[in-house]
């Protein structure tokens, strides 16, 4: 049997995928979450000196889409054979590129400038990365909600999560988009997801 | 037979790990390369509007490191077991880290004609970079010069590619690095892919 430890910042940020993962699993693990004063006495520990860090077997390792998948593997999350599971790779990455946009945005300090990168990024950006999700849910959904193949997998936990963010920046990202929207919909219906989020911590990030 | 078509531009960039996957496992594929004027009468053509896609049993995938992924599990490159696995998408993940600094560098030299960028670059944010593979190489490679497991995985040929175009700008960024060079040099060493790279396209990036 194995055990996890999951290091991240006390946040959903870029853990709660893998958080959501072992949710879907009904899989147990420490969860251990540093507030920002604790975290620069345990940077040594962690491979690249950054988090997420999944620690399984007494192996760390570092880079969350990486520990997301192992995980989705572990518990049958991650596809059905080789070419699903490529599917659902591509969906992650192109859930990962509209993230990849948003975090200058996010991190920037400036109230002003924030303000204009925001707009920016809802006029130029945000659009075409939902666009692109909604045509590979189309494509490799096989007609129904999931993105791949017809059952849950963690390109719908990392979207869920994700959209939520987008959603919070603004709320009608999604009108346009009905595939996503039905998507994230059938996310939050399943039992273990439903539980797992009416319980968690409620944070800023 | 499985028939493996590659779309890409007429470059190494985001298609080559791909190219040197199928050349590791000497298996035959369709490399479809379009010059930079043919590509927007083909650009439809492609789930998102981008390249590279992978065009296996009628199915096509976008995202290059999906792309790559997939064809390492297909060929045996991608790591023996989940844990392997997750060690390799981690330090792959950590080149994807590098690429993505140097990319909008090269862009911005090739635009401005101003080398001062790729200087800034080579100074201040590839050493990070590089400390962090090195760090991983040698945490996970169980003594010898591939990145995991004492045999070649997709991420051996990922990084040799990005270092090999950023050698162009200065051809010693390795010295300090000495599991890096051993590395490197290990996978040049490789007869299929010595073969691959005496005879491929030379394109600079």
């Amino acid at each position: 049997m194995s055990t996890y430890k999951l290091y991240y910042f006390s946040g959903r940020g870029r853990a709660e995928v893998s958080r959501l993962i072992f949710a879907a699993a009904g899989q147990k693990y420490e969860d251990i979450r540093y507030e920002r004063d604790q975290w620069p006495s345990h940077k040594s520990e962690m491979p690249l000196g950054q988090m997420p860090v999944l620690e399984v077997d007494g192996t760390k390792l570092p880079q969350s889409l990486s520990i997301a998948r192992f995980l989705a593997k572990q518990f049958q999350l991650a596809g059905k054979d080789n070419l699903e599971q490529a599917k659902v790779d591509a969906v992650v990455d192109t859930t990962s590129d509209l993230v990849s946009k948003y975090m200058p945005v996010h991190f920037e300090q400036d109230p002003k400038k924030k303000e204009e990168l925001i707009l920016k990024f809802l006029t130029e950006e945000l659009p075409k990365h939902l666009q692109n999700l909604e045509t590979l849910g189309k494509l490799y959904g096989n007609g129904g909600p999931f993105f791949v193949g017809n059952h849950l997998t963690w390109a719908d936990l990392f979207f869920y999560e994700m959209g939520g963010n987008m959603l919070q920046v603004d709320a009608n990202c999604l009108d346009n988009l009905p595939w996503l929207k039905k998507n994230r919909t059938e996310v939050e219906k399943q039992p273990k997801i439903a539980e797992y989020l009416k319980n968690r911590p409620q944070t800023q990030f | 037979m499985a028939t493996y078509k590659l779309h890409y531009f007429n470059l190494r960039g985001r298609g080559e790990v791909a190219r040197l996957i199928f050349a590791a496992a000497g298996q035959q594929f369709d490399d479809i390369r379009y010059e930079r004027a043919e590509w927007p009468s083909h650009n439809a053509e492609m789930p998102l509007g981008q390249i590279p896609v992978l065009e296996f049993n009628g199915v096509k995938l976008p995202q290059s490191l999906a792309i790559a992924r997939f064809l390492a599990k297909q060929f045996q490159f991608a790591g023996k077991d989940n844990l392997e696995q997750a060690k390799v998408d981690a330090v792959a993940d950590t080149v994807a880290d590098l690429m993505a600094k140097y990319g909008p560098t090269y862009k911005e030299q090739m635009e401005t004609k101003n080398q001062a960028c790729i200087q800034k670059f080579l100074a201040e944010e590839l050493p990070r970079h590089l400390t962090n593979l090195e760090t991983l190489g040698q945490m996970y490679s169980d003594g010898g010069y591939f990145f995991v497991g004492n045999h070649l995985t997709w991420v051996d040929l990922f990084l040799y590619d990005l270092l090999e175009t950023i050698r162009q700008h200065d051809d010693h960024i390795l010295v300090k690095y000495s599991w890096l060079k051993h590395n490197h040099e290990e996978v040049e060493k490789q007869p299929k892919i010595a073969a691959y790279l005496k005879s491929r396209t030379q394109t600079p990036v």
